[in-house]
């Protein structure tokens, strides 16, 4: 039993993990891009767009180093890149008679927000005399990945001196930018009249910078899977550090903040639909073929069909809506009355009930089908079993017959079926929350999933992963104690 | 006996489930009390000191009306002063002085509630969000206000005297004097004893404000935009601020007098009171932990009483506030309730006081069908449930567009834009698909804007009229299939286009469903082409559309170049969708952001507007109307003190929805 179980716990960190990779990638690849984030955020911010894309980049840097969108999400080759390669992606953002601009506009957004491991190609670029044309675009974009804009996290990291260091350094890449025009006519060419003094400043710049921007291959293997976006993840998930910079909240208190309304209400609906479908669904199983469990499998399928956020909607408006003539049944919003809190215990009690009412009708009405109908075909099968036919035999009572032997053999569909509970506990009705206005974690997760904001997503996506996980183990284990032959085989 | 055995179990689990309940309920019911009592013996310090704090202020007030720099609060209106007449003015102080007349604190009561969702942060400079700078403006005030009679003229705020110098670029503020910051809630906390002392608002809070603003660690990049061209900034003493730009744009004027204090001595202090070595204070601003705390102060007539982001923010009036103010004791923010029939059962429940965004298809079953009894059909006003049709702001509305992108041959003639204006039916269209939820939009600048053209009369709905400039402009059915065609590249063009809009929008649908019959009268096919919002930008800024449906709230500050300018027309990202360029355009609005004088500026953006109108490279349609519903009866929701009766005469006079005309109603209505 033992070796059963540390296999099942060994086999719960890949999958784990496996499933954390495998969310974070969807999420990236399904979410904006950094360059289509950057221009969301300066089409959002207004007025002054159009002049800021040209001379605010920068601003926009301390945003996403804050939020580890500047990193690759996987795999970082950027320190792998050479001259030519930098050269091709500079290339990529020129204008000319046949490029899209929107391609052309994502290419040098996404240069621009390569960071550190581009500086030296960058540099190199401006030293080379063949490359004169690209020497204000490789500035320019030397200039923004060179900036390192300082985050509360420096703050514990890097010494004061480090910190004034780096300050001043951001306060001269400006100045280092070659003016430049790239039109759609003639493509890159350099405008500065002290072009070469810049130049001069940005080969200045390198050798004074040389040790914080150059590459050895130390480096870039180290950036290959540290340096990304998952790893930046990871650090802040083990250090309790995931942060929603949306809601400028951490996103484990943002979530236990919303988690118990859900978790009650959840609790409470599985509790009334497993109570209700279990004996439903050995009753219907015990009077086959009568008129009973014909009229309830057709109500079930009846309930089955009607949509929950129409059931809610009538309730909200039927059940809930004073009218001229008097006052709703069952109040319309929240978990408890104002002042609920002052209440003494069984008054709050009755007072939440009133409250929960109709939303854990909503929530569960349509839950009954589908388990009480799995619990009837398990007893049915269960009672056309040779042992159940033993046991009558043997002139063993029918209830006995059907709670003692066949019931607990009917366990294991219920024990699947139950291995996600938990993480249903944690999972939110939207529905439900948004016609009751429930301030619980469904309405939270589907804002942040609408919104982009991936630190709040991705931490949902740890708890309920780690919930499910659990739910599956304990299953796994409530297996091996309802199923004999599991135990024999692990000794 | 067994049934004995499982009536025992309830009983002894439903005892046990009381019990649990009981002790998980102590330790909030223990927060609370705490709080009450941190706030009690904050409220007994602050009253310990307050005979001395009286005879200072006293003496304070009666200097500052010695001076002139307060007006006492009096019933009469301002006094009409040439000078100080709210228009800009070099080297004079121009500001309106406050108007108390309104103002009874006699009427001081109750508590106001409506939907709007509270922010996620109460930092307006961190979010650039329109709810945390609606909770600003109540806790916190700015350097000018606006004058809501008048709103392009300006009124004496936070500062009670600019003075504008050195051709439009310097500005000069006096601050009133005897400004104090707000104590915020954790003040009454031990740890927080620091934090509760009466701390004077100057003019170096306004120095720090754009010292932040402006630094690069800061992650503020939308304000950090708008205040790039700022030269300088200096407190030359506690009560004088000025603000110098490195170029002269009439813009400037808005930005400065919008400036809103900082709190300095909260800022730049760890939670411990500890003061944050001044290089990190920026960075150390982007997750301070007075933001964490949840804590926002300032010195607005209201002071923030509780928050809680995205749920719940209630304020509370601030008795240390200068001016005027509001007459709720208490205002609360309801962000729990979103879905719009959870919204309207709560209004009808009389969980609020008023409802603003009830939607087309509320309004027609609720009131137009009658299917709420409350609501009296006739006369809005005279159900317990009150309804009225607004317009929008004065000058400030909301208006729906279509943009006719004139890159491609098909919108390049003007006669083929105004052709397809004639073909839209405006008013059928706004009977029966927005139930009259709105009026036709005319031109770039909503009714009731000072900068208004109303010589532009709108385009009729005249199919004839549109046959003839579209035969006008070459467009002929040359081979009787009924469609229009016309000569081009490789053969004849048929005249079809496709309407580009945001998919999930569920009303355009029925817009172009009425549209496309009127075009298909003329020969012309006109096909539907939602997309999602990502797809939608793409197209936006590649100009692959032919005509795309959208809308704009307008602004009271009037500004073309943005827009209009044909040096934006090619740009990526620019605002000039449908790449418009008009050499007189450019030259107009360039003009006006360098014209200060009022006149000059309602003559050039009348001239701007003519053009506009003019050549059609929008075809505007709908000022958007808005619902208003109240409580109509005297037993309003919960205070009952507050009829809802008196709030609407509260919101005439301040909520910005209404405009302030003298009579007792007078919301603008269709």
């Amino acid at each position: 039993m033992l070796a059963y179980l540390l296999r099942r716990l060994l086999w719960m960190v890949p999958t784990f993990l496996g499933i954390l990779v495998i969310n974070f990638g969807v999420l990236r690849l399904q979410g904006p891009t950094l360059s289509e984030e950057m221009d969301k955020s300066i089409r959002n911010d207004g007025a002054r767009n159009a002049d800021l894309v040209a001379t605010g980049v920068e601003n926009y840097l301390g945003r996403f180093r804050s939020t580890g969108l500047d990193l690759p999400a996987l795999v970082n080759l950027r320190g792998f890149t050479d001259i030519d390669d930098v050269v091709a992606l500079l290339r990529a953002t020129e204008r000319g008679p046949a490029v899209l601009e929107h391609e052309r506009n994502r290419a040098e957004k996404d240069l621009w927000l390569m960071g550190r491991l581009l500086v030296e190609p960058l540099a190199a670029i401006v030293a080379d005399d063949a490359l004169a044309e690209l020497h204000g675009p490789a500035s320019m974009a030397l200039s923004l990945c060179a900036y390192y804009p300082l985050n509360p996290e420096d703050l514990g990291r890097l010494t004061p001196e480090q910190q004034r260091q780096r300050q001043t350094r951001n306060h001269a890449l400006k100045g280092l930018r070659i003016e430049y025009a790239n039109t759609r006519e003639a493509g890159f060419a350099t405008t500065d009249p002290d072009a070469a003094g810049k130049r001069a400043a940005i080969a200045a710049f390198w050798q004074a910078n040389r040790e914080d921007f150059a590459r050895d291959g130390a480096t870039a293997w180290r950036a290959l899977v540290v340096e990304t976006g998952f790893c930046d993840f990871m650090r802040k998930l083990f250090t309790g550090t995931l942060y929603s910079h949306q809601r400028k909240q951490w996103v484990f208190s943002l979530i236990a903040d919303r988690w118990h309304v859900t978790f009650w209400l959840n609790f409470a609906s599985i509790a009334i639909a497993w109570c209700i479908s279990i004996p439903l669904g050995i009753r219907s199983a015990r009077r086959l073929g009568t008129f009973e469990d014909a009229a309830t499998t057709n109500v079930l399928f009846l309930l089955w069909s009607v949509p929950s956020f129409f059931v809610g909607t009538l309730f909200l408006h039927h059940l809930c809506t004073d009218t001229s003539t008097g006052k709703a049944w069952f109040p319309n919003r929240g978990m408890s009355s104002e002042g609920a809190l002052w209440l003494s215990t069984p008054r709050y009690l009755l007072d939440l009930l009133w409250h929960a009412f109709l939303p854990l009708v909503t929530l569960c009405y349509a839950s009954f089908t589908s388990l009480s109908r799995y619990m009837r075909a398990d007893i049915l099968e269960q009672l056309r079993s040779d042992y159940v036919r033993t046991a009558r035999a043997k002139g063993c009572a029918e209830d006995r017959v059907v709670y003692h032997h066949a019931l607990r053999n009917s366990m294991v569909t219920m024990i699947t079926l139950g291995s996600g509970l938990l993480a249903e506990l944690f999972g939110g009705f939207v529905f439900v929350e948004y016609i009751f206005s429930i301030p619980g974690l469904g309405s939270l997760l589907l804002d942040a999933a609408r919104s982009n904001d991936a630190p709040l997503v991705m931490g949902s996506t740890v708890v309920s992963v780690g919930l499910l996980l659990i739910g599956i183990l304990i299953a796994d284990v409530l297996y091996a104690v309802a199923d004999p032959r599991i135990r024999s085989r692990y000794g | 006996m067994e049934k004995v055995k499982i009536a025992l179990l309830v009983i002894v689990g439903l005892l046990l489930l009381v019990q649990v309940v009981d002790r998980s309920r102590q330790p909030e019911q223990l927060a609370a009390v705490k709080q009450s009592v941190d706030e009690l013996a904050s409220a007994v310090k602050r009253s310990a000191s307050t005979d001395a704090d009286v005879v200072r202020a006293l003496e304070r007030l009666n200097a500052s009306l010695t001076s002139g720099a307060v007006r006492a609060p009096t019933t009469d209106a301002p006094t009409s002063d040439p000078i100080r007449d709210g228009v800009p003015k070099l080297g004079v102080n121009f500001l309106k002085p406050v108007d108390w007349s309104p103002y009874d604190p006699a009427k001081v009561k109750g508590t106001l509630k409506y939907f709007e969702l509270p922010p996620t942060t109460l930092n307006d400079i961190l979010s650039n969000d329109l709810s945390t700078r609606t909770a600003n403006g109540h806790f916190n005030s700015a350097l000018i206000s606006v004058d809501p009679a008048a709103p392009d003229t300006d009124c004496e705020n936070l500062a009670t005297s600019l003075i504008i110098e050195n051709d439009y670029q310097s500005f000069t503020y006096r601050l009133r004097p005897g400004l104090k910051w707000q104590r915020p809630n954790i003040a009454g906390q031990a740890k927080f004893a620091w934090l509760d002392q009466e701390v004077p608002c100057t003019a170096h809070d306004f120095v720090f404000y754009l010292d932040i603003v402006r630094h690069p660690d800061v992650q503020c990049p939308a304000l950090k935009g708008y205040y790039e061209s700022v030269d300088k900034v200096e407190a030359l003493d506690d009560l004088t601020l000025r603000i110098t730009w490195k170029r002269r744009e009439y813009t400037n004027l808005n930005m400065s007098n919008g400036m809103t204090p900082l709190p300095r001595h909260v800022y730049t202090r760890f939670e411990d009171g500890s003061e944050i070595p001044a290089a990190q204070v920026p960075v150390v601003f982007n997750q301070h932990w007075f933001d964490e705390m949840k804590q926002g102060i300032g010195v607005g007539n209201y002071r923030v009483e509780s928050f809680e982001p995205s749920k719940t923010l209630t304020f509370i009036r601030d008795p240390g506030f200068w001016g005027p103010s509001m007459h709720f004791e208490r205002i609360e923010w309801d962000g729990v309730t979103i879905q719009p029939d959870a919204k309207l059962v709560a209004f009808k429940n009389g969980q609020v006081h008023f409802y603003e965004t009830m939607t087309p298809a509320q309004y027609k079953s609720e009131i137009l069908d009658g299917g709420e009894k409350r609501f009296d059909r006739e006369d809005g006003r005279a159900g317990p449930l009150g309804w009225e049709r607004i317009a929008g702001i004065e000058g400030r509305g909301v208006y729906q567009y279509f943009v006719w992108n004139q890159v491609r041959p098909l919108f390049a003639d003007k006669r083929v834009r105004r052709a397809l204006a004639h073909a839209f039916p405006k008013q059928r269209i706004i009977a029966e698909v927005y139930h009259g939820l709105g009026s036709p939009q005319i031109s770039t600048i909503s009714p009731g804007h000072p900068y208004q053209n109303k010589d532009l009369v709108d385009i009729p709905f005249d199919l004839a009229a549109a046959r003839a400039l579209l035969a006008e402009a070459g467009w002929a059915d040359s081979d009787g299939d009924g469609w229009l065609d016309r000569a081009g590249d490789g053969g004849r063009i048929p005249f079809r286009f496709k309407a580009t809009y945001f998919g999930p929008n569920v009303t355009l649908p029925l817009v172009f469903a009425i549209y496309r019959d009127q075009l298909k009268e003329l020969g012309i096919e006109l096909s539907l082409d939602p997309c999602e919002a990502k797809e939608l930008d793409r197209r936006q800024d590649d100009k692959d559309f032919d005509m795309m449906a959208g809308g704009w709230a307008s602004s009271m500050s009037v500004d073309y170049e943005q827009i209009w300018h044909s040096k934006y027309a090619d740009q990526p990202k620019s605002s000039n969708y449908g790449g418009f360029k008009n050499a007189r355009v450019d030259e107009l609005a360039g003009k006006l952001r360098l014209t200060f004088d009022r006149d000059e500026r309602i003559a050039i953006a009348k001239e701007l507007d003519a053009i506009i109108y003019d050549e059609q490279p929008y075809l505007f349609f709908i000022s958007r109307a808005y619902l208003f519903v109240w409580q109509n009866r005297p037993d309003g929701p919960d205070d009952k003190r507050s009829t809802l009766d008196g709030v609407i005469t509260e919101l005439d006079r301040f909520h910005p929805w209404f405009n302030r005309a003298k009579s007792h109603w007078h919301l603008r209505r269709d």
